[in-house]
């Protein structure tokens, strides 16, 4: 009953790209989600999630790894509060997050 | 962050909470008190297993509009309708508590205060009320917020700014009638039961919530401004609402005093005359009012355009 909370870390290799400042996007609306994007040092990205869904956790792992991956992200604090996103969404809403932190 | 430039001409309608924020206040002057950084999420939807935001759903902070300081509450429709839990409300009745305390510690160091340089409080409605998941907090913040409003009264002037899709109804309609002065866009809707739940209670042969029209001119700006329940109604963009403000900011406190609708015996003695217009007339639509305030297109009043709207309509004196 109570919120599921997801957190894990993903080894990054080869990335480039780092978060400038503490970035925050989006509203837990239905089938949305909102994004906390902070600076970290390279080498991991550091993932936590809060949604009422359960039975995901392999695919939120899959969905934040093609993020890391599609955008050489080389370190980050990921923070994730969701509210029945689809996987399309949750990747929009990280690329947004990244986009806005580093035009700011 | 959003830039404030291109904030300016977006609709009011369409606008988050935090862009409402943003943009209503002075370019640069927005700094975010308890925002989603802080991570003051609510306990009860985590216990229930609802999804939570960082925010609780409403944005405070404060900025300035010229001289004056500017207290921002600016709730958000998309997170559970923007109702009003435990955490969001102690978010309300503090931003309100501290526009009370700067203005006092203010007032005894600087006596000579022009009344510019005094704060006031922007409240961005956008709610049904009390949040249902955790409704006895969500009922006292209600509480404590009013408590709020009448200590601010005859200090800090409080401003409603209502032009948001959820509109402002519940318990939060009656905060929002208690403030000093409400500012509406022909989008904003403002009442006590909201359109679905009076269709819910009494039927849809007494209240039709699917029909658009209906609602627009029962609880709709233009339907408040005509009536009085707002004093003042602009176009929906955040400029608009925000040139209002500038108007209004640097206004003496008792120039508040007089805008407001409820809270004086000469007040309730407007009401009441309201209260027996209506038993003597009878109305079976909102359109029987605008005609009877003097209006000759009253059925049509609702298709004018907005500029001539404003500029030709007349409103009900009693």
């Amino acid at each position: 009953m109570a919120l599921h909370t997801l957190e894990f870390e993903l080894e990054t290799t080869s990335g480039t790209a780092s978060i400038p400042a503490p970035t925050h996007v989006g509203v837990t609306g239905s089938s949305d989600l909102e994004v906390i994007l902070e600076p970290a040092p390279a080498g991991k990205v550091a993932v936590r999630i809060v949604t009422p869904v359960t039975g995901f956790d392999e695919l939120w792992k899959r969905v934040v790894k093609k993020f890391t991956d599609e955008t050489a992200l080389a370190g980050a604090r990921i923070e994730i509060n969701d509210n029945n996103a689809t996987p399309a969404v949750v990747l929009l809403r990280l690329k947004q997050a990244l986009t806005q932190a580093t035009a700011a | 962050m959003s830039n404030w430039k291109n904030l300016q001409s977006r609709s009011f309608l369409e606008s988050s909470a935090r862009d409402r924020a943003l943009g209503l206040v002075d370019e640069g002057t927005f700094t975010e008190l308890a925002g989603p950084f802080d991570r003051v999420t609510s306990p009860h939807l985590a216990l229930l297993g609802d999804a939570v935001a960082f925010d609780d759903g409403i944005v405070t902070g404060v900025g300035r509009i010229g001289k004056t300081p500017v207290f921002v509450i600016s709730q958000e429709g998309k997170f559970i309708g923007g109702s009003v839990g435990e955490i969001g409300g102690a978010k309300m009745v503090n931003t309100i508590k501290l526009a009370i305390d700067f203005h006092d510690d203010l007032v005894a160091k600087y006596p000579d205060l022009s009344d510019a340089e005094k704060p006031v409080v922007v409240i961005s409605f956008e709610t049904g009320g009390v949040r249902l998941h955790e409704a006895n907090a969500g009922l006292l913040a209600h509480a404590e917020v009013m408590d709020q409003l009448q200590k601010a009264r005859g200090k800090v002037p409080v401003i409603a700014v209502i032009g948001s899709k959820v509109g402002a109804f519940g318990g939060m309609g009656f905060v929002a009638a208690a403030t000093d002065a409400i500012i509406m866009s022909e989008f904003g809707r403002l009442g006590l039961t909201g359109p679905e739940v009076i269709e819910q209670e009494m039927g849809k042969e007494e209240f039709d919530a699917s029909d658009r029209a209906l609602v627009y001119r029962t609880t709709g700006g233009r339907h408040k401004y005509i009536m009085g329940d707002a004093n003042f109604l602009v176009e929906d963009t955040i400029e608009g609402f925000r040139a209002k403000l500038v108007d209004l900011a640097p206004l003496p406190v008792a120039d508040f005093e007089a805008m407001r609708r409820i809270g004086s015996p000469e007040k309730v003695e407007h009401q009441l005359k309201l209260v027996a217009l209506a038993a003597e007339m009878q109305p079976k639509d909102a359109v029987d009012v605008w005609a009877k305030a003097g209006n000759e297109n009253a059925p049509g009043l609702l298709d004018v355009p907005f500029a001539e709207f404003v500029g030709s309509v007349k409103r009900l004196s009693v």
